[in-house]
């Protein structure tokens, strides 16, 4: 074969991929759609705050693992107290930060220190000492540091309710927040076993919630933009349709709410893996499928909360490449569900598409880069036809990025006009600014699994304990 | 592919993503401009919603008509439609004695999850009890939980009809039954609660010491304080709860049961002496061997935390020497 017969072929490989994996993107958009439809259509009839007064509520306990959290912490956990719910606790736990976590949290929420018991239902390090406020539903625990999914075990063991609640501790939430979900919940209390839920992304969560997302709208600097993009088509053109086809494949970490007993019955977190949230969601699914269990993990479209983005593109490298090295890992260590019929959806339809998104993306990136070089270098490139092929990418991941952002207006109407507009101009810049930065992110990911990376590569928060 | 077919490929899928670009503010304009949905209403007669038409997307239908429906929709295999019926029965109760009817009817036969149509029956309170008392004999134990538990709004009506509830032989809905005879508290329930600190359970057992003591406070306490010392980890801390609830007068009750020959039993009772305040009052100028022992009762951990609490209460010369003293 011809050099030039190879780089064709290449191509034709790049351009098969491409058509296929946006031919996915857009059938999960319509699905998405429907869904988001039939759920406004079941909205539109029942009062969602009901439960905000109700004693009926199922409780619930709030996990917050903290490692070297001492700028936005207190808020969070200011926030979550705020919750409109009958029924809740917040358990902190402090992993062994090295900084001055425990001491700002201390003195933000004048805790004092009290011992207490532990249930030790699951595995985790030792715990160090307890700290409770006048607040009687917050207790700190503070423990030797085993990471994430160790702090949400030593969390577990001091759940007293029967839905646990996983947050980020960069988090702050919106007061209706637990109220929306466990409706949701209550709606199929004996299936749903799970339950995930669209967040925001902001530089400063408390200050963005504060002020009021819809009043100052969404953070329109580039880099804020381009993460509201993919939490958007994340959550509204990937979690919607995989709730609705029972084929979640991650309750984000940042808000994760699962029964208790189901994850007391799987043993807790896994802290085998860099991260938690996909390796317990392929977990469930793995599990109760092999046990014959009716169940379901829902997607709950109402914002609960904003989270911190990164704001510099080396701490977006570092958390994108983590995320992309836990999905390698996790699809990895369930590979006897990959196209397996006996795992239902999952197996059919969630592990190929994690497949066909998120594993052979790098790799067809790197193709095509290398293809797009030795065509320029040999001449073999038709550059009008390249920028035509590139608009065209251009488009349709905006037309994609638009769906979701449809479906959020649809939603809650949560910017306004001028927000929207100004989202809608940036669209376009997404796929020459921001996707070259994740592709370079996802292909150190994928390197690292490889090398057996498995450290978090924790970055720098953007809200500072002095400033907050 | 020629040039031509790609540029029209392209403006196909810029077209694309400028129509449901367009899509938004269209959507916004006609939310802004459609009339009030179709969501049931009293305004006079009936109003149900209709899709579309010349009466603004509401018809008005007569009562037979509406029961009618609702009923159908409480049986409709759509949880929507369910969850719509519900809804609209629970708006109409408040005016409507056959819509109170007919929630009760919904939890009776479990037609929607009895969670949901509980929450509604409670917020109707107190027009649905004398309707829930003759459930306390129904079949099903779901059933019977949540008509337990719906009865706490109505004290006169639990005394009468949930105590038979604490013979249930259903676990939960004996814990149901104590939690609501707790409010109305009487020497029966007492004498009840009592009784049903050995229940095989855990859960009953908390439930059954939570209400002692809330009955009979400190009277209670010699009962409920061997359950510090439960194998369950849910009773331990139901009834450390419940003793601290009480206040520093359980301190005289608790404080001889650190020297138990039980470790679980003396770190219970040190927990519980913790958190009533006793330890620091102790600390503040008390006995120093009451201390000592409550210290080796509780463990390193709380003995750590005692000398933490001490740090932020006294002078820096106090708490070193507070520190020398228990390290």
């Amino acid at each position: 074969m011809t050099f030039e017969g190879v780089l064709r072929a290449l191509v034709f490989g790049c351009t098969g991929y491409l058509v296929l994996l946006y031919g996915v993107h857009f059938s999960l958009m319509a699905l998405g759609h429907v869904e988001s439809r039939r759920r406004r259509r079941e909205r539109s009839v029942d009062d969602p705050d009901t439960l905000a007064t109700s004693r009926f509520a199922p409780g619930v306990s709030i996990i917050v693992p903290a490692y070297n959290e001492s700028g936005g912490l207190p808020d969070a956990v200011r926030s979550l107290l705020a919750l409109e719910y009958p029924e809740f606790e917040v358990i902190v736990v402090n992993d062994g930060s090295t900084d001055e976590t425990l001491d700002v949290l201390v003195g933000a929420l004048e805790l004092v220190a009290v011992d207490a018991t532990s249930r030790d239902v699951v595995p985790a390090r030792p715990v160090e000492g307890y700290y409770r406020s006048v607040d009687p539903r917050l207790l700190v625990v503070d423990k030797v540091n085993g990471g994430k999914a160790d702090a949400l075990n030593a969390g577990l063991n001091h759940c007293r309710y029967r839905y646990v609640c996983g947050v980020d501790a960069d988090m702050a939430f919106a007061p209706t927040a637990l109220t929306r979900a466990m409706r949701e919940i209550s709606g199929d209390p004996e299936h749903i076993v799970g339950l995930t839920s669209y967040f925001e992304n902001a530089r400063d969560p408390a200050r963005a919630l504060e002020q009021g997302l819809q009043r100052v709208g969404p953070d329109t600097r580039p880099l804020f933009a381009f993460q509201t993009f993919d939490y958007l088509r994340a959550f509204f053109n990937n979690r919607t349709p995989w709730a609705r086809m029972n084929f979640m494949l991650c309750a984000a970490g940042a808000f994760q709410l699962w029964r208790r007993d189901v994850v007391e019955e799987l043993g807790g977190w896994s802290a085998e893996f860099t991260c938690e949230d996909i390796e317990l969601t392929f977990r469930v699914h793995r599990t109760l499928r092999e046990r014959g269990r009716a169940y379901r993990i829902a997607a709950l479209p109402d914002c609960v909360g904003v989270t911190e983005g990164p704001d510099n593109v080396k701490n977006l490298v570092s958390q994108r490449e983590r995320w992309q090295r836990v999905i390698l890992e996790t699809c990895w260590a369930n590979r006897r569900m990959w196209f397996n019929p006996r795992y239902g959806t999952v197996g059919l339809l969630g592990v190929p598409y994690y497949v066909l998104s998120e594993i052979l993306a790098p790799v067809f990136e790197v193709v095509a880069v290398g293809t797009l070089l030795a065509g320029g270098v040999g001449g073999l490139i038709d550059w009008r036809e390249f920028a035509v092929l590139t608009l065209l990418v251009t488009f349709a991941n905006s037309a994609l990025t638009t769906g979701a952002l449809l479906n959020l207006d649809l939603e809650a109407r949560a910017y306004r006009a001028s927000g929207v507009a100004r989202l809608l101009g940036l669209m376009p810049l997404e796929m020459v600014v921001y996707r070259p930065i994740m592709a370079w992110a996802r292909l150190k990911g994928t390197w690292r699994f490889l090398r057996g990376d498995r450290a978090w590569h924790k970055f720098e928060r953007n809200v500072k304990a002095g400033a907050a | 592919m020629t040039a031509a077919s790609l540029v029209l490929v392209c403006a196909i899928a810029c077209g694309s993503w400028l129509l449901l670009a367009a899509a938004i503010p269209i959507t916004r304009l006609r939310a802004r401009r459609r009339l009030p949905t179709g969501r049931a209403e009293v305004t006079g007669g009936w109003v149900l919603p209709a899709s579309s038409g010349e009466h603004a997307g509401r018809r008005p239908v007569d009562e037979t008509d509406a029961r009618a429906l609702l009923e159908r929709g409480l049986r409709s295999d759509e949880r929507e439609v369910r969850v719509a019926a519900v809804t609209a029965l629970s708006g109409l109760a408040a005016d409507h004695e056959w819509a109170l009817d007919g929630l009760v009817e919904a939890l009776a036969s479990e037609l929607e999850t009895p969670e949901r149509v509980a929450t509604e029956l409670d917020r109707l309170a107190p027009r649905p009890g004398r309707r829930l008392a003759p459930l306390v004999g129904h079949p099903s134990e779901i059933v019977r939980f949540y008509v337990a538990r719906l009865l706490g709004r109505y004290p006169e009506l639990a005394r009468r009809h949930v105590a038979a509830l604490t013979a249930d032989p259903s676990p939960h809905v004996r814990a149901a039954a104590l939690e609501t005879l707790r409010a109305a508290g009487s020497a029966d329930t007492l004498r009840r609660a009592l009784d049903m600190l050995s229940d095989t359970q855990p859960f009953v057992r908390a439930q059954a010491s939570r209400t002692a003591v809330a009955i009979a406070g400190v009277g209670a306490a010699s009962f409920v304080a061997p359950l510090l010392a439960d194998e369950s980890w849910w009773v331990r801390e139901a009834a450390r709860e419940a003793l601290v609830g009480v206040g520093s007068d359980v301190a005289t009750v608790v404080a001889p049961l650190v020297d138990a020959g039980d470790p679980a039993l003396r770190r219970g009772a040190a927990l519980v002496l913790q958190d009533v305040g006793a330890v620091d009052a102790l600390m503040d100028g008390g006995e120093a061997g009451a201390l000592e022992r409550i210290m080796d009762a509780g463990g390193g951990r709380l003995r750590r935390a005692a000398a933490e609490r001490a740090c932020g209460r006294r002078e820096p010369d106090g708490t070193r020497m507070w520190l020398e003293q228990v390290s």
